[in-house]
């Protein structure tokens, strides 16, 4: 098998442009997209130990941060729709408030 | 050093997810962006694959590629402005260029400590199998499991409370009111 410190040096770099992502966008999507990115190299970290210490907690780890992703993404896009249809927009430079 | 063909297929597998989360963070258009973002879990879908955790690639592509970009795919559909077009560019001015160096360089002082950490340095115990899996989340996180599942509710719930619609027309339509 492939040595389990490269896969967690991938999970770092894709880290590393998903955090870059949220700085740069000022699209609310967009900076959701980049949040699951960052989950998801967090999630390669787990497997790459699991995978060196033949622990499997590490993979029920990442199923459970698979399952809090797909919470996440419903919850923030309920709240990215109801704030496009009282303010028109999803900018987060323009949207100035979350009260309806 | 002999270079074996997981070797090759690591770095072919590696290199697509680091251009599809490039091209994620750099696309002018978010549909662009996400079709990018689906590029790269099916790269890290391969990568759990390569780590011997084909449960959690099954996973990876069945949870995220197929619910979750949906979900994303609806949420860029229903808010279509020309902010998609045009304020979807990245800023670049002077504090993204300062907080883009920051970034890269915490990203290189991590990947350091990453490789160099002593754990790596443990004999290496092979991945476990699928049927250990199971029963670790089955029978050891049974309460984690189940928790889970009611925060999954939870949010289902919450996202229709969040989105619902306040008109007059539509809470007359639920009352069974007839126009």
């Amino acid at each position: 098998m492939i040595d389990p410190s490269w896969i967690a040096a991938l999970g770092v770099i894709l880290f590393g442009i998903g955090l870059l992502g949220t700085f740069y966008h000022k699209n609310a999507i967009v900076v959701l997209m980049c949040i699951e990115l960052m989950l998801n190299a967090a999630n390669l970290n787990f497997v790459a130990a699991a995978s060196h210490y033949g622990d499997v907690n590490g993979w029920v780890f990442t199923a459970i941060a698979i399952a809090i992703a797909a919470a996440e993404v419903a919850i923030g896009l309920a709240i990215l729709l109801s704030l496009y249809s009282s303010q028109g927009t999803i900018s987060l430079d323009a949207a100035k408030e979350l009260k309806n | 050093m002999a270079v074996d063909f997981e070797t090759i297929v690591f770095v072919i597998v590696s290199a697509a997810a680091i251009a599809g989360a490039l091209g994620c963070v750099f696309s002018a258009r978010v549909a662009h962006s996400l079709l990018w973002l689906m590029f790269t879990f099916f790269a890290v879908a391969a990568v759990f694959v390569i780590a011997y955790a084909e449960m959690l690639a099954a996973i990876q592509i069945l949870v995220y590629l197929g619910s979750v970009m949906l979900v994303v795919q609806f949420g860029v559909m229903l808010t279509r402005r020309r902010i998609q077009d045009v304020e979807s560019l990245p800023t670049l001015n002077a504090i993204s260029a300062i907080s883009g160096i920051g970034v890269i360089a915490f990203v290189l002082a991590l990947i350091r400590q990453i490789m160099d950490h002593p754990n790596w340095e443990q004999p290496n115990a092979g991945a476990p199998s699928t049927l250990d899996f199971a029963d670790s989340l089955f029978n050891q996180w049974t309460m984690a499991t189940v928790v889970l599942g009611a925060l999954l509710a939870m949010a289902m719930i919450g996202a229709s409370y969040l989105v619902r619609d306040e008109r007059l027309i539509n809470l007359l339509w639920d009352m069974g009111v007839e126009e």
